[in-house]
């Protein structure tokens, strides 16, 4: 056994914690916009936009959205859950990417149904880093 | 702007009934992934923010789940529909027992 | 005759020592080089995780930890009002000697205030440092050019040119040879240091210019000048010459 667990995750990664919050339901593409910028300048800090089309109301509204990274030492980066008084389910946030890959987001509607989408980014790294 | 100052928290101060508006939370955090090393080799452990919650009047409005892969200093720009008058309350929570809760008043016209 | 040749070869020593570095028009602030995401977050300062520093400043501004001295308030009031435009002219030389921010604060808690000196990159003079930054904010640097800065100029100017290191570059061979090409996937800025204090993505976390400079020599693999030494302190008065004239940013945002 490693003294630690293997860094990268796999796109394997992704797709079992992709199950882990689908189980066997079907999940269809579309419905999610994500806002990520295709170049990277720092992966340390990157802000990335998540947002579903949804009226908000106590019928019809997102109920969650998980981020699901395929390139970094962990799959899951956040959740965000809304109620009909979030008004809108948009979130901006700043994550980390390890390096270029596939940002996928899982969407969970009021109704049970459940959509992805993803984003392609590709991660430079800054210049002259510094010794700790 | 808020106080004390280990979390910034922007809104606005007065929204008319049923408009949704802006809320930003920025909270001073290392989030140290837990996948750092010192130079000796040794692994400097995760310590990291795992739940942020936004209620409204005692009813929830947001909450985050977050992991490693949340930058430092997490901020959370996010929406909230004007019901009525009355507290939003900010809550961070995560490894360590930390622990920052944030209140702040909304007057709803 | 002699008189006129002489006034002439100075006014054009002066013209040369003025265009250091860049021509003047063609200087660029390394914000022009980041995405728009990151560029919004300098200037939103609601979503500028340096606002903690400000904050913190702005309490050790009023004294507060300090009950046992005066606090920065007693003598400079409102630091907004007070603060205006300072840190555009630092450093500056004083009694042949450079005086940065740093050092400046740092003098002022020891004979006004009887109050320890505070270390370089340690959070409270950080904040302080940020705090008086940011009352510059939008302001052009000032630099001055008196007969009494320019030696301290041209040290600087001469390490800015000096090759260092294993990998023997000196600054200039990438900020003003350079500027603009590419560095494994990254652009090359000029280098001005107009946001400083910054928040650096890659730190995560705030720190001064120094502290850049110093990763910049581990960059080129050189042993690095210590904090407070004079070699980065003539390159901080050489550079912010350099940047003379450019609008201060700070607190910043980089990569």
């Amino acid at each position: 056994m490693a003294p630690w667990p293997a860094v990268w995750a796999r796109p394997d990664d992704a797709a079992q914690a992709i199950s882990k919050i689908v189980g066997s339901r079907p999940v269809q593409y579309g419905r999610i916009h994500i806002e990520l910028a295709p170049l990277v300048e720092n992966g340390n800090s990157v802000t990335a936009k998540f947002s579903a089309q949804s009226p908000m109301t106590a019928a019809d509204y997102v109920r969650a959205m998980f981020v699901i990274s395929e390139g970094n030492p962990l799959a899951e980066v956040v959740s965000f859950h809304f109620s009909p008084l979030s008004g809108r389910a948009q979130v901006t946030t700043r994550i980390r990417l390890a390096e270029s890959q596939r940002i996928w987001v899982i969407a969970e509607m009021s109704d049970g149904s459940l959509w992805r989408a993803h984003a392609d980014t590709v991660v430079t790294l800054s210049a002259c880093t510094e010794m700790i | 702007m808020s106080s004390p100052s280990n979390t910034v928290v922007t809104l606005p101060e007065k929204v008319r009934r049923g408009e949704v508006f802006e809320i930003r939370a920025l909270v001073r955090h290392e989030m140290e992934t837990g996948f750092r090393h010192t130079e000796q080799g040794v692994r400097v452990s995760r310590d990291i923010i795992r739940e942020f919650t936004c209620t409204y009047n005692g009813e929830e409005v947001f909450r985050a789940m977050l992991h490693p892969g949340i930058s430092a200093n997490p901020l959370f720009i996010f929406y909230c529909r004007a019901v009525k008058s009355g507290d939003l309350e900010f809550r961070w929570m995560g490894d360590n027992n930390y622990q920052t809760i944030l209140k702040h008043s909304i007057v709803v016209l | 005759m002699k008189r006129n040749v002489g006034a002439a070869f100075v006014t054009g020593l002066y013209l040369a020592a003025g265009a250091m570095g860049a021509p003047l028009d063609k200087r660029q602030s390394a914000y022009h080089l980041m995405s728009s995401e990151n560029q919004r977050m300098q200037d939103d300062l609601s979503i500028n995780p340096a606002m903690f520093w400000l904050l913190d400043g702005q309490a050790l501004w009023m004294g507060q930890g300090d009950a046992r001295s005066k606090a920065c308030f007693s003598c400079h009031g409102d630091v907004k009002t007070s603060m205006q435009g300072v840190s555009a002219g630092f450093p500056k030389v004083v009694h042949g000697r450079i005086l940065t921010l740093e050092g400046q604060i740092n003098h002022c808690r020891v004979e006004h205030q009887n109050l320890p000196a505070f270390e370089y990159e340690t959070r409270p003079l950080l904040s302080l440092t940020s705090l008086i930054a940011t009352q510059s904010r939008g302001m052009q640097i000032k630099m001055s050019e008196s007969r009494e800065a320019m030696p301290f100029i041209e040290r600087g100017r001469f390490l800015y040119h000096q090759r260092i290191g294993q990998l023997n570059l000196s600054c200039a061979q990438c900020h003003d040879d350079r500027a603009g090409q590419r560095l494994g996937g990254v652009s090359i800025p000029q280098g001005h240091p107009t946001g400083y204090p910054i928040y650096r993505i890659e730190w995560q976390t705030l720190g001064s210019l120094q502290r850049r400079l110093r990763n910049c020599m581990t960059g080129v693999r050189a042993e690095r000048y210590d904090f407070g030494s004079e070699e980065l302190q003539m390159l901080e008065v050489y550079l912010m010459h350099r940047a003379n004239g450019m609008r201060v940013e700070s607190p910043g945002v980089r990569p």
